[in-house]
């Protein structure tokens, strides 16, 4: 049954009915091909000059102070923050399909998780961008992190926005092994195929001595297991920490205690959002339509709704438990957020996280590309507004009248985010272009090819 | 078809032993009851308001293992699971048991007609028209609207497992596949009225024992110990039906290990939701909500609380993790049977501790656990006389032969 492949022989598309072969060359083609499509250049070069218009204005701001920005007082947490909380839920999806859906058996994961853990890595780096510029004395973050130094300075323990530098950390950490610990056997295919030296060394390198034996697929699939076991915690743990920051205040719209699992449910949501948006385009441009399914999109449709009715029901909560604490203050906070000055955020929020994913209860609109293309980028859009509507609406009009505020964003907060964007594209076509998109070895063992004398 | 000989060997219907068991089952229950209620009336020094929060307990706890094994067939046809079929119906025929629970509500709700404000001091109207708080929540906490929140649970609960029961039965019967489809179909909203009904009957029954203490988290938490002593008890009705000769083959030690993850998945969000509620009011620290946490952890009841923190987390986190635990059949059952003592533990502490200690009743061991008992024993006594004459495993499910053949690898 076992037929050995001699990867580095082929030309072509493999002839015949091997459809183990035709996987690998589907996947590894986007790599080995000369040019990609004219669609990634254009998609590329849109990307990097938004790069460069975030270094320019990270270059202004470190020139000229956080004062560039819109942050005002009361709202001294402003769009940095936003795109902090925003992009660290971005980064759930990836470890969520990787390690919950492993332990689940979702056998469709395999399709998608590879890509999703990639968009994870780089939206966590995209987060970590902003505590980074915010601290306003960028010589500074080291200051984040408890490093010995003979003036006895700690961070402060007892501060959620410490426990935050380690969550995401451990996050970030957590995530990259796992991501480059699934390539590495599809590195060595990479590897076995090339054809010039210089690209035999690189994914020879990486893929540290692969050789597909036995004993290393035993020891894989036992570190695989492992990390996935230690992982799912941590996806439930990053966005409950970052939830911390919030509630662990006495700010009412910020104090309350159904946080952390909404955090948790709002960044799985958003999360998978954006891979909707990315792998659509991807399989479209790259001929993966065959391995990324209709199917596929459609089990993450229903993600999507899932978690986004969650979101609904932690918004409800937290309105009926403002009203039934009996407390002014509490009542206040969510009376202004829904009728107050920022009511047009907060109805964007509800209508794009709440009542827009509720398409996806018929079968048409999870078929429909178009449709899941623009429902989820509403869900991103809703996402954005969800933190900046608990930021903002919560902090501009405090406990004393006379120091109430409307916070109004520069044209640099803007440009921050846009490029943040930026960074984030740029990292995710290189991946496209550069590494295997989705999971050679791990599709396979899900193919109906696989399970053949069943 | 090869999933029809693999079950033919097995006991799939109840013996003539397991009935008269569940008609033994019922009539303990009544009786218990009769005798727990009997006892609070007459003997015990606490009186009526004592007997009321002994039964609130009670009913509470036996209402989780209900809704818990409610979820699981929810979550089961949600998922379109294929490795539980198998086990399924032992979880719908205990999920219905539901509407005899429901009726022991009533037990709760007459008192509050009767303007008894023992449990509940929202229900005394004089004082609600004297304190802004209970006058400001009155929309809410009344008893007529009480009432009615009840009668649509009540009838929302009841209505839904007896459907899931009939419809996978009449599968059985007809061996339509469409019926699967109908099931999924009527999960995904079913679902979100379980957890809306599910979330506002624990802010009813258990939250405003304390008509003043607020949390966003607080139906979460009640959910979490729902689902994980719903498993708990899954696994042991399974071993039971097993240990009496019923459905020996086709259930297998990797049906209880997949039973066993998700208990302990739950002991350990049980344990996140409740280390979040606490720790974010701890942090903030503002006295309208930390006189709850400050009742439970003054004498004698800081001792409950710490046994909670390490009942039900700590040792069943550590007595859970290995794979052998969950399956064999002694060490599961072991931790099945602790859950469930945790889980009543849990509601306990739910209770008993609200309002200032002058105004509160002590536990009594007799009349708690008479009514407890009691409760529980109706439960599973109307649950096994559902199963009276009914397959023991959904015969004609599409999935059933993957059930019977799952691995876990």
């Amino acid at each position: 049954m076992a037929q050995i492949t001699h990867y580095s022989q082929w030309q072509d598309a493999p002839a015949g009915d091997n459809e183990f072969a035709k996987i690998t060359d589907a996947v590894v083609r986007v790599v080995e091909t000369p040019r990609p499509p004219p669609a990634w250049y254009m998609a590329f070069a849109l990307a990097l000059s938004w790069l460069g218009i975030l270094q320019l204005c990270i270059g202004f701001l470190f020139w000229e102070g956080i004062g560039i920005w819109g942050n005002m007082h009361p709202v001294a947490w402003g769009w940095p923050i936003v795109n902090f909380v925003f992009w660290v839920g971005i980064g759930h999806a990836g470890t969520l399909i990787s390690a919950v859906l492993f332990l689940f058996r979702q056998n469709w994961r395999t399709a998608i998780n590879r890509s999703a853990e990639a968009m994870t890595i780089f939206a966590v780096i995209c987060a970590l961008l902003f505590p980074g510029i915010h601290i306003g004395r960028p010589w500074l973050p080291y200051w984040m992190f408890p490093l010995p130094n003979q003036m006895d300075l700690w961070p402060q323990f007892r501060s959620p926005l410490a426990w935050d530098v380690f969550a995401v950390g451990t996050y970030f950490t957590v995530s990259l092994l796992f991501w480059y610990m699934g390539m590495i056997p599809d590195l060595a295919t990479i590897r076995n195929r090339a054809k010039s030296t210089l690209r035999r060394f690189i994914y020879g390198a990486l893929a540290m001595g692969w050789r597909g034996s036995s004993r290393q697929w035993h020891r894989y699939e036992r570190a695989y297991l492992i990390l996935a076991a230690l992982a799912t915690p941590l996806v439930l743990s990053v966005h409950s920490v970052v939830s911390f920051d919030f509630a662990t205040a006495q700010l009412p719209g910020w104090h309350t205690t159904i946080f952390p699992p909404y955090f948790v449910a709002g960044a799985i949501f958003s999360g998978f959002a954006m891979v909707v948006t990315l792998l659509i385009p991807a399989r479209q441009f790259f001929g993966l339509k065959g391995l990324i399914e209709m199917k596929h999109l459609d089990m993450m449709c229903r993600i999507i709704l899932a978690t986004g009715t969650i979101v609904g029901y932690a918004y409800a909560m937290e309105f009926f438990v403002a009203w039934y604490s009996g407390s002014h203050y509490e009542g206040f906070a969510f009376i202004n957020r829904a009728f107050g000055p920022y009511a047009w955020a907060y109805w964007t929020m509800v209508s794009c996280n709440v009542i827009f994913p509720q398409m996806f209860w018929f079968k048409k609109i999870r078929g429909n590309l178009w449709a899941m293309m623009l429902i989820c980028i509403v869900v991103n859009v809703g996402m954005w507004f969800e933190r900046f509507v608990i930021i903002a609406t919560s902090l501009h009009r405090d406990f004393l009248p006379s120091s109430w505020g409307y916070f109004i964003p520069t044209p640099f907060d803007f440009l921050v985010l846009m490029g943040s964007f930026g960074l984030f594209f740029t990292l995710f076509l290189l991946f496209c272009r550069f590494l295997p998109i989705v999971a050679i070895a791990e599709i396979k063992s899900v193919h109906p090819a696989a399970h053949g004398d069943h | 078809m090869a999933n029809a000989n693999n079950t033919t060997d097995d006991v799939i219907v109840l013996n003539e032993e397991g009935a008269k068991f569940g008609r033994a089952m019922l009539i303990a229950g009544l009786v218990l009851i009769a005798v727990g209620v009997g006892v609070g009336l007459s003997f015990d020094t606490r009186g009526l308001k004592g007997l009321l929060h002994s039964y609130l307990i009670a009913f509470m706890y036996v209402l989780s293992l209900g809704l818990g094994l409610l979820w699981i067939v929810i979550i089961q046809h949600l998922s379109k699971a294929r490795w539980s079929v198998v086990v399924r119906r032992v979880a719908e025929v205990l999920a219905a048991g539901l509407p005899i629970v429901c009726a022991l509500g009533l037990g709760i709700i007459i008192p509050m007609w009767l303007h008894n404000a023992d449990l509940y001091i929202w229900v005394d109207h004089e004082l609600v028209q004297n304190d802004h708080l209970l006058h400001h929540k009155a929309p809410y906490l009344n008893v007529s609207f009480f009432t009615v929140r009840c009668a649509v649970y009540f009838a929302f609960w009841g209505g839904l497992s007896t459907f899931f029961l009939k419809t996978s039965v009449r599968q059985d019967e007809t061996g339509k596949a469409e019926l699967s489809g109908l099931m999924h179909g009527v999960s995904a909203p079913a679902m979100i009225l379980f957890a809306i009904t599910l979330t506002f009957a624990s802010i009813d029954f258990l939250m405003s024992l304390d008509p003043t203490w607020f949390s966003t988290m607080f139906g979460v938490y009640y959910f979490a110990g729902c689902i994980m002593s719903g498993h708990a008890l899954w696994a042991l009705s399974l071993m039971w039906l097993q240990s009496h000769g019923h459905i020996t083959t086709s259930v297998t030690a990797e049906h209880y290990q997949d039973i066993g993850k998700m208990m302990f998945g739950f002991v350990v969000f049980w344990a996140y939701v409740g280390f979040s509620q606490f720790m974010l009011i701890w942090y903030a620290d503002i006295p309208e909500e930390t006189h709850w946490y400050h009742w439970r952890f003054e004498e004698p009841w800081k001792q409950v609380s710490i046994a909670l923190l390490i009942g039900h987390f700590v040792l069943p986190f550590l007595g859970l993790m290995s794979r052998w635990v969950k399956r064999k059949k002694v060490s599961l059952a072991f931790w099945c049977i602790w859950l469930l003592i945790v889980q009543y533990i849990d509601m306990f502490w739910l209770v008993y501790p609200n309002g200032e200690a002058a105004d509160r009743v002590p536990p009594s061991a007799l009349v708690d656990l008479t009514l407890a008992a009691g409760m529980v024993a109706l439960f599973l006594g109307s649950a096994i006389r559902r199963a009276a004459g009914i397959n023991l495993i959904p015969t004609k499910d599409p999935a059933l032969s993957d059930s019977l053949a799952f691995h876990n690898i």
